[in-house]
């Protein structure tokens, strides 16, 4: 029995067309693309295709508007981290309590070195609350940076809205979106319903392309201060060699994103929709996270009252099902994730969520055995768990309730 | 985070959920002795029950004889759990030699644990700590007299330092004392204290204090940046200005939308800019923007201020 890897917002496998497209500039097209002989412009002529083929895929923008970068984090560095240098004169940051930490934490940093940070809550579906984002709008209002689509529970953001808003109230407001969970997967014009949108995220290896490249999208205009300094690379906005094979396998791998997206996201949605209904069938007690939202068509968030997670993910991966959680004890800290935490999921389910994110290579199957496999996996932990009623099979009476 | 769990640590889980003979999940009925550690709102709890072999002449000979635990919490907590019972039942304690049961013995029958997950086998032995006691009130033993500290009610009573996970400073005192910690990480691995919100650390009578008072100050302590400061919403436009504009559409904006079922919201106004968002049967309507962009920002120019822009939300 082969593993069922179901992460695929953690990393995904690498398309065996995106090998295929790397492979050229491992052997005989190695050449610096900064160098002036010809097998070296050949190689500077792939750069500029596969810096051509990813625009393409955000509507008609100028390729020189794509930056590469080695992954999304950098990306989200560069953007924020630039953006206040480039404007030392406003001092204010909006960002939400659920950003992935390579934007909530530089926007800490920023807090740290003179900034004000306003971090947008949301509600128990994980939606944002625009009179609260048009309240906390300001005159020095540097940067509004939210993210797309949320890692953990899928949750999309209505980014095309907020970033006029933003743009309306006051032009010299900076709108950056990490989407890296959602390019590949939604559709994003980037010259028209995000046309206010100046700075995006996004990485290579969550659609199929290896880890170690990601791209920032950098609207002509937007003042940013480059991150990575020393060399005339992209257009001296980012400095080092560029990465030739990584950067032509992202290409591919974006080409082959926009190219089946069509397909991929009905027959997700369909795939993830019946595993969240046969789970809630089949498991007594269980919340979807972020369900009354807009979610992406991948991604279930799923917690089970009066369990602990990281007992689920063992487990399962026994039983050869990758997954995560938002569990404190498998985040490395000692607390809940912060996206539950935030959507005051109740404390008897905050630590019980599991996430399954399925992707290209997922099939019935896999839906199949998850669903045989998942209910047995609670059970096992409910017999042991001190809330639980193991005769009717229910929480105990004692058992702190569920609010 | 990856598994860095010993071989015996993950048979002993997977024995555990499996239910297989010879292990100890569940609970002791009418049980000599019943003792409970961490809440399910700090990720991981423990009840520990365990029955004697009563002595009819002198109840400090009781012998334990069965040892069960229901538990809440991850793959070590659970196995930490097995193996509580396990030291147990093997030894053939009587309740106060099985106090002798450190959570460095948990951690050693488990092959280790990894750092993060110590406050697992701690969280064994203040469990069982809680039912020897529980066993001794039961039983009219008095342990004190026999030179056991008790130290009942020392660990809901008294200062609360760390307020995610409940700890107190008598507690903390103690288990700095017991555990030998010495840092603030320390604590955390041990028993949790500080390692979520962390505003303890650094905060008077906090973390570092406790320690510093007990050990002495280190030479440099290390100083940590202050959080991030929350701003406040903006302060709202002059307050003369907002009334016009909410007047304004009172009378003139609300009764042409209600003709349609329709109405509209002011969400905020700052400065010149109002803030609305279109109601009823408005909502949804193909022809929205376009009423509020014109009609409504047509008649706030008109009647209270040219410079006036309504933005759509």
């Amino acid at each position: 029995m082969s593993a069922i890897y179901a992460d695929n917002n953690a990393t995904t496998p690498v398309a065996p067309e995106v090998v295929e497209a790397m492979v050229p500039f491992f052997r005989d097209q190695f050449f610096n693309p900064s160098s002036m002989y010809e097998p070296a412009r050949r190689v500077a002529a792939a750069l500029a295709q596969a810096r051509e083929s990813i625009a393409a895929s955000f509507g008609p923008i100028d390729p020189k508007e794509i930056l590469f970068t080695s992954c999304a984090t950098e990306s989200n560095n560069s953007a924020i981290q630039g953006v206040a240098r480039a404007v030392p004169k406003r001092k204010h940051i909006i960002t939400t309590a659920v950003e992935h930490p390579a934007v909530l934490e530089v926007c800490r940093e920023m807090g740290r070195h003179g900034c004000r940070v306003t971090y947008l809550g949301v509600d128990k579906d994980g939606s944002l609350d625009m009179g609260e984002f048009v309240r906390s709008l300001q005159k020095d209002t540097l940067l509004v940076s939210v993210m797309h689509a949320n890692n953990e529970t899928g949750v999309v953001f209505p980014v095309e809205e907020l970033s006029r808003i933003a743009k309306e109230t006051d032009p010299s407001i900076v709108f950056h979106t990490d989407a890296t969970q959602s390019v590949g997967k939604l559709p994003i014009d980037l010259a028209g319903a995000f046309k206010h949108v100046d700075l995006l995220s996004f990485s290579g290896h969550k659609l199929n392309a290896p880890k170690g490249v990601g791209a920032l999208f950098i609207r002509r205009g937007t003042p940013i201060r480059p991150f990575m300094i020393g060399g005339h690379q992209e257009c001296g906005r980012r400095a080092g060699t560029e990465n030739v094979p990584y950067i032509a396998g992202f290409a591919a791998a974006v080409e082959l994103a926009a190219e089946s997206r069509d397909s991929e996201e009905p027959r997700l949605r369909a795939l993830r929709d019946r595993l969240e209904k046969g789970i809630e069938a089949k498991v007594p007690h269980v919340q979807v996270n972020g369900r009354g939202a807009v979610r992406l068509p991948n991604t279930l968030n799923v917690s089970c009252h009066y369990v602990e997670g990281e007992g689920m993910l063992y487990q399962l991966s026994d039983a050869g099902i990758c997954a995560s959680s938002g569990s404190a004890c498998t985040s490395g800290s000692l607390e809940p994730s912060h996206v539950l935490t935030a959507m005051k999921i109740p404390f008897t389910a905050v630590h019980g969520s599991v996430r399954f994110s399925l992707g290209r290579y997922n099939t019935d199957e896999d839906v199949d055995r998850i669903l045989e496999v998942f209910p047995k996996v609670v059970a096992n932990l409910r017999r042991l768990s001190p809330y639980w009623d193991q005769e009717k099979d229910r929480p105990r009476a004692d058992a702190p309730a569920v609010k | 985070m990856a598994w860095e769990y010993s071989e015996k640590t993950k048979k002993i889980f997977m024995d555990a959920v499996h239910g297989k003979p010879g292990t100890h999940l569940g609970e002791v009925e009418n049980p000599d002795g019943m003792g409970e550690h961490g809440s399910i709102a700090c990720g991981d709890s423990l009840r520990f029950t365990f029955r004697v072999k009563r002595d009819p002449e002198d109840p400090t000979k009781d012998v334990i004889t069965e040892a069960k635990y229901l538990t809440f919490g991850c793959t070590s907590a659970i196995a930490a759990s097995e193996a509580l019972c396990v030291l147990i039942e093997k030894g053939g304690y009587t309740p106060i030699q099985a106090l002798k049961i450190r959570n460095q013995d948990i951690v050693d029958f488990l092959e280790g644990l990894p750092e993060q997950k110590i406050h697992c086998s701690v969280m064994g032995a203040e469990a069982l700590e809680a039912a020897v006691f529980d066993w001794a009130h039961k039983r009219g033993v008095d342990l004190p007299k026999l030179g056991i500290d008790a130290h009942e009610g020392g660990e809901t009573e008294g200062r609360l330092v760390c307020k995610c996970f409940n700890v107190t400073e008598p507690y903390l005192r103690r288990k700095i004392q017991e555990l030998k910690l010495h840092t603030i990480a320390d604590i955390t691995n041990a028993i949790k204290a500080g390692g979520a919100c962390m505003t303890c650390h650094h905060a008077p009578g906090g973390l570092q204090d406790i320690l510093n008072d007990m050990w002495g100050a280190p030479k440099a302590a290390a100083q940590e940046a202050p959080a991030s400061v929350t701003a406040a919403a903006n302060a709202p436009s002059p307050y003369q200005f907002s009334k016009r504009v909410e007047k304004v559409i009172e009378e003139y904006v609300q009764p042409m939308l209600k003709r349609d079922g329709g109405g509209l919201e002011v969400v905020d106004i700052k400065d010149k800019l109002i803030y609305c968002r279109l109601q009823g049967a408005c909502k949804g309507c193909a022809g929205a923007r376009q009423t509020l962009k014109g009609m409504v920002e047509r008649v706030l120019r008109e009647k209270v201020d040219e410079s006036i822009r309504v933005i759509e939300l």
